[in-house]
């Protein structure tokens, strides 16, 4: 029934995204970039698929600018797509544009704290989270001030409210107060895409709430793991847990009693794909701990992070399999995302002359 | 000669004779002892090159890690995330303590690294992802600049060493080459004035001795000329004036003699 009407409004935005898919660079042609040996022979490989937007580059970009013209593209046709959506999907467009904001708004956030200049920081914001009224924000120049204008000019609003006052950001830390708000924002996304008539029962709510779902499970592993050795609480933790997923509600419960690893293991031993993750990292990392990507140190054996990476991408590949559905404007993001993090590693590589960790990259095309 | 030229203002005197051997063998001691110090330097001084070359290598390899593990963090957190550290950073955690060794009489100062426990100013950072590499890379650097301070340290030395041993070898050079040969010169100077003032008295005495000896000479001839003439005066008028010369020349002796016997 859903793709009754589908196309009538979203045919044509779902016809561009599956065209911007198959603009992704494939493994021949991460196997090609492997092969450079100058930064601008990688720009040159990068020609067909990000021509424009490297043109104004100098010869030997510097891998920041690099990354810098690459998401550039990312946001254009994002932003193309976002023009021509209607209903219910420029909604789903919006919300895919909210967790960019929230970590725009904490970088405010830490600017007003530490009394800077906000409108420098303007600048440095994800472009994909800039909204109207974010110069509104820089106006604040106390927390307060900033507080009442988050609540009053951005969507986040509900994301604050009731769950954080304003001398929370005052003495929370602001990574506490930026996964507080993104744990919020999950739950309200998870929320819109099985709620919202348009979406409820449809493949969009389907392809949504996997991924959904294991964003929240990864974010509630990361948290975890990387909790470990801070002041974070307990207590603390588990209020940062998305209130869904996979691992919810007995996996998140565990999660938050874990202290080490080994306690991260067991309480993703329900599910059959973190298992297998765990126990490759486990392995892999040796005695270190999790090991993710080790620090230069060795250990060439994938970490748990990539794997999460990994099977985000499956996911997402996977989401293309369907149609109608929105969830593959989000599936696209992510893997332009992914792509353009792997262009930036492979960058790094050759810039430092570091070969033997160059395929470290995600490919899944 | 060139070295007359090239001597102390003195006065070729027996004391300043002294004064200058006294002067030479300072001079000798004092070159021995700064070419020892000048050695011992310059071995301390090949020693931190040797480690400054190593420190710099050492350098290359963990900076390259660092920047490899800041590029996984780029990776991983999928942003940038320099602003947000530097904002959280709010003390120092890694910090120095500058100490002065001493290498035969120079101070050097030498950094020591340390870090303070417990001061982990953006733990959390990262913590919905990447938060591991971020930590990761805090160690891999707080270990690069651990490499930086001795390499810092290293560097202090080696231009305070390079200063003091040119300085040293200035000065031994100095003494070797100036001091030591002007004292020398001095010393001969003095020695030449000396003997030649010797060879002049001796000169001068000789020549007194032999005008003396002329002078008697002379004198003795006029002496023998005035007796031969006296001879020749009283032989030819003995005998007119024998008895008158002798009458009265016996009266005046014995009139002196009786007078002289009339005085006591």
């Amino acid at each position: 029934m859903e793709g009754l009407f589908f196309n009538v409004n979203n045919g044509y935005i779902e016809g561009i995204v599956r065209g911007y898919r198959n603009g992704l660079l494939t493994s021949a042609n991460y196997t090609n970039m492997t092969q450079c040996e100058s930064i601008d022979d990688l720009k040159l490989q990068l020609g067909p698929a990000y021509g424009d937007f490297l043109a104004s580059l100098p010869p030997n970009p510097s891998t920041s600018s690099l990354a810098a013209k690459t998401t550039d593209k990312l946001v254009s046709e994002f932003r193309y797509v976002r023009a021509n959506a209607v209903g219910s999907l420029a909604k789903f467009m919006d919300y895919l544009t909210y967790g960019y904001m929230i970590d725009n708004v904490a970088l405010l956030i830490t600017g007003t704290l530490h009394e800077r200049d906000t409108r420098e920081l303007l600048e440095r914001c994800h472009p994909l989270g800039w909204f109207e009224t974010m110069p509104v924000l820089c106006v604040a120049t106390n927390i307060e001030e900033l507080y009442n204008s988050v609540l009053i000019e951005t969507p986040l609003a509900p994301y604050f409210k009731g769950s954080l006052s304003h001398q929370d950001l005052d003495e929370l830390n602001i990574e506490i107060v930026r996964n507080t708000l993104y744990k919020n924002y999950l739950e309200d996304f998870y929320h819109f895409v099985n709620a919202d008539p348009d979406m409820a029962g449809t493949p969009t709510a389907e392809v949504m709430s996997e991924i959904l779902e294991f964003e929240a499970d990864r974010r509630a592993i990361n948290i975890t793991l990387n909790s470990f050795g801070t002041e974070l609480s307990k207590a603390d933790r588990k209020k940062l847990y998305p209130n869904f997923g996979l691992l919810y509600p007995e996996g998140t419960l565990m999660l938050s009693r874990a202290d080490d690893f080994e306690g991260v293991r067991l309480a993703v031993e329900g599910v059959q794909d973190y298992k297998t993750f765990c126990e490759a990292a486990g392995l892999g990392g040796g005695p270190g701990g999790p090991g993710n990507m080790a620090g230069g140190t060795g250990s060439d054996g994938r970490s748990l992070e990539d794997m999460f990476y990994q099977k985000e991408m499956e996911i997402s590949k996977m989401a293309f399999t369907r149609q109608f559905t929105y969830g593959i404007v989000y599936a696209w993001v992510k893997l332009r995302e992914q792509e353009i993090r792997n262009i930036t590693w492979i960058a790094e590589c050759i810039a430092q002359n570091q070969k033997e960790r160059i395929n470290n990259y995600i490919s899944v095309f | 000669m060139s070295g007359a030229a090239d001597r102390e203002a003195v006065f070729p005197t027996r004391q300043s004779l002294g004064l200058m051997k006294a002067k030479l063998k300072g001079a000798e001691t004092g070159h021995s002892l700064l070419k020892r110090k000048s050695e011992a330097l310059t071995k301390r001084f090949r020693e931190i090159t040797r480690r400054i070359d190593e420190a710099k290598r050492k350098m290359g390899r963990v900076m390259q890690i660092a920047s490899l593990s800041l590029a996984e963090v780029t990776y991983a957190v999928g942003g940038n995330i320099g602003y947000q550290i530097q904002e959280s950073a709010k003390s120092a955690r890694f910090r120095i303590r500058a100490k002065q060794e001493n290498v035969s009489g120079v101070l050097l100062p030498t950094f020591e690294s340390y870090q303070t426990e417990g001061n982990n100013d953006f733990a959390m950072t990262g913590l919905g992802k990447g938060g591991q590499q971020v930590q990761r890379c805090r160690e891999t650097y707080a270990r690069a600049v651990e490499a930086l301070v001795e390499l810092a340290s290293l560097q202090t030395a080696f231009v305070i060493l390079d200063e003091v041993i040119k300085v040293v070898n200035r000065r031994v050079n100095a003494i070797e080459h100036v001091i030591i040969p002007r004292t020398e010169n001095t010393i001969k100077y003095i020695n030449s004035e000396l003997d030649e003032l010797d060879r002049e008295e001796f000169y001068r005495l000789k020549k007194v001795a032999n005008k003396k000896q002329r002078d008697t000479a002379a004198g003795d001839a006029e002496m023998k000329k005035k007796k031969e003439e006296q001879d020749k005066v009283d032989a030819s008028g003995q005998e007119n004036k024998e008895q008158e010369e002798t009458g009265p020349t016996d009266i005046l002796a014995d009139a002196a003699a009786e007078d002289e016997d009339v005085i006591f």
